[in-house]
């Protein structure tokens, strides 16, 4: 009977991973990719507004300033220091952990330039990563933030914090198991499946002791890219455009 | 609120959703860096004072219907039904907003605060609910571009009565007019507010700097744009833009309003005529050597209130400091810099509504009064309107014993003979 019944668990464990790892991997993008195109495409082809809405003194050229507000957040900086050093962590991380990403795609010698393994920064990037989304949501238990705040916030902030969790502490899991397994040829092989659109799970991927971690990891991750165009995270794209209109 | 007064609102909604009104409702974080940035929050710290949150109560009626979050997961963005408490919710958000768009020099990307409150604006004008008297105010402006011929009588007769008040401040040329009014070909084209204060020193430097100029028949002032009538405002601007292009004027000079200025400056489009501030033209003429003020006139210390629509939304900031050059040694400028100045508290048609809103204008406004008071200067120089008359108020209430003046009435009391 126990046998039986474990058996059974262990099935309905391996279609809930095949499920996150390959058809809700396929929604998750399909919804994230077409939803951020449509929202775009319908909100750049709105008439644009008839009058100038920036504000002075000015500083030309304005689409040098534009970049320079948008990367930089000289606003966040003077007003609010400390928000600021972790905003700048978050993005720069952020960042890295996308070109971390990529590499599990393929090598990539543009990235290399810096030689590193992949990922790069050994599990750092990720922690800091954690504890700046830790910084921005408990910040948000504090007024007068939390009367700002709705709930969207808390979810993305939360659905973040689960996946970057999950994640960043992959390679630390690894050591618990055999530390030969899940490596970056096992990624690479899964995700190329994927591109190719010949999908298949290498069982280096879903067999490993801690594969429930790559399993949370890409489901969070999935959740948040289908939130992703519908959700204020959308000023990704819009945060350089609008800082053009105030430099006018 | 029943369903077609709803639809009708709606409509009025989606008519503001341009390409920056969209960028505008769907970027916010809510990160709150504009927290500091509105003097009301900052004198009367509550949370619906704080930019981002008035925003969110247009955000959330966005959501509610123009959003695919809001109709298919109503509760993540917290949005919201339009109904009648939304009215009164958007009423306070609006009204307590004078639209001097501090809270743009704090948010990272630069979101604009009184646009998204001219929504709000625009709705309450749909259901009847916007102050009345702001709506009067604008559809007298519009009679009387529609029925010229019938004010004009009365209009010259009482210019007529004003040059003798110029003449004691600048003696012109024999023969030349005192006010001209309605010349054809004239260079300048001068639109000021019903007043003496407003008609009389800007004649007298007109005149002193030899200037071919000619006064408008309509105040400057736009009601339509306070109350958020954009088809108000375009009606009252269309009267001087077809009144400039009638007398073939090379520039049209805006009198010491900082919407009427505004509003011409940037919402008038492209027009065969140049746009000025009065006090870009004074400070033209001191450039030029065309006038030259006498420095000793004025003996106390002075410091200068940037008009918001003015200065950080019209780019008029160094010509007020480069005029106040040459009329005192002791000039003292506020902190923090021009681009930080707080309001003054009286803008988006607050003061025009007087006694109602003096109250709250007084209580919200008490970081500039506070901002005054820090630069120990005897005399305030403005030269807005509005904010003369919120700042000749905030001086009463809280005895900042400073003397209150416009910035072009001094230059026409310090003119001296070159």
């Amino acid at each position: 009977m126990l046998v039986i019944a474990l058996t059974r668990r262990e099935a309905s464990v391996q279609a809930f991973y095949y499920f996150v790892l390959i058809p809700m991997v396929y929604v998750a993008f399909a919804v994230f990719i077409l939803g951020t195109v449509f929202q775009l495409v319908k909100m750049f082809g709105e008439k644009k507004h008839p009058t100038t809405l920036q504000i002075f003194p000015e500083k030309k050229p304005a689409w040098l300033w534009a970049l320079h507000d948008t990367f930089l957040l000289p606003t966040v900086r003077r007003h609010n220091p400390l928000l600021w050093v972790f905003l700048m962590l978050f993005h720069v991380a952020f960042l890295l952990l996308i070109i971390g990403h990529l590499e599990l795609f393929a090598k990539f010698s543009l990235f290399q330039v810096v030689a590193h393994d992949v990922f790069l920064g050994g599990g750092y990037v990720g922690i800091i990563l954690s504890v700046a989304l830790l910084f921005f949501l408990f910040r948000r238990f504090v007024s007068p933030y939390r009367d700002l705040s709705v709930p969207e916030d808390y979810y993305l902030l939360i659905l973040l914090f689960l996946t970057v969790l999950f994640g960043s502490q992959m390679d630390w899991a690894r050591r618990w198991y055999d530390y030969s397994s899940m490596t970056v040829d096992d990624y690479r092989t899964y995700l190329m499946s994927l591109i190719s659109l010949k999908p298949a799970v290498p069982p280096g991927v879903d067999g490993a002791g801690h594969s429930f971690m790559l399993v949370l990891h890409i489901f969070f991750a999935n959740v948040f890219l289908i939130f992703f165009p519908f959700s204020k995270i959308m000023h990704s794209f819009l945060a350089l455009p609008m800082n053009k209109l105030r430099r006018g | 609120m029943d369903e077609k007064m709803r639809e009708e609102l709606l409509k009025l909604f989606q008519s503001k959703l341009n390409q920056a009104m969209k960028f505008y409702l769907e970027t916010c974080s809510r990160c709150g860096v504009c927290t500091k940035a509105c003097h009301v929050h900052e004198s009367m710290p509550r949370v619906k004072y704080i930019a981002a949150y008035r925003a969110e109560i247009v955000r959330r009626i966005y959501k509610k219907y123009f959003k695919a979050q809001g109709k298919l997961w109503s509760s993540a963005g917290e949005s919201k039904e339009l109904t009648e408490m939304a009215l009164q919710e958007l009423y306070e958000a609006a009204y307590s907003c004078t639209g001097c768009r501090r809270c743009m020099v704090y948010c990272p990307f630069g979101i604009d605060t009184q646009m998204i409150m001219s929504i709000a604006k625009l709705l309450l004008v749909g259901a009847s609910a916007e102050p009345e008297i702001l709506t009067m105010l604008a559809d007298m402006s519009i009679e009387k571009g529609k029925s010229v011929e019938i004010f004009k009588e009365g209009f010259l007769t009482g210019i007529k009565n004003l040059e003798a008040d110029v003449v004691k401040r600048w003696k012109a040329e024999a023969g030349d007019t005192v006010i001209p009014v309605n010349t054809e070909g004239a260079d300048l084209l001068y639109v000021a507010l019903a007043g003496a204060h407003s008609i009389v020193p800007a004649a007298a430097v007109f005149n002193a700097a030899g200037e071919n100029w000619t006064l408008s028949f309509f105040e400057a002032v736009n009601f339509g744009a306070f109350v958020g009538d954009p088809s108000r405002t375009k009606l009252i601007l269309e009267r001087i833009i077809s009144e400039a292009k009638r007398l073939k004027v090379k520039e049209v000079c805006i009198c010491e309003c900082g919407t009427a200025f505004r509003v011409m400056k940037q919402l008038s489009g492209k027009q065969p005529f140049k746009v000025s501030s009065i006090t870009e033209v004074h400070a033209r003429y001191i450039r030029e050597g065309r006038i030259k003020l006498d420095k000793s006139k004025f003996k106390e210390s002075i410091t200068y209130h940037d008009p918001c629509q003015i200065a950080r939304n019209g780019g008029v900031i160094d010509e007020p400091r480069y005029i106040l050059e040459h009329l005192t040694n002791d000039f003292r400028d506020m902190s923090p810099e021009p681009k930080y100045n707080y309001c003054c508290g009286g803008g988006g048609g607050l003061v025009a509504l007087g006694e109602d809103t003096l109250d709250f204008r007084m209580k919200s406004a008490k970081v500039k009064a506070d901002q005054v008071k820090a630069t120990g200067a005897g005399m305030l120089v403005t030269a807005c309107e509005n904010c003369h008359t919120q700042l000749s108020d905030l001086n009463d209430h809280y005895e900042m014993n400073v003397d209150v003046r416009f910035l072009s009435s001094m230059v026409a009391d310090a003119l001296v003979r070159k």
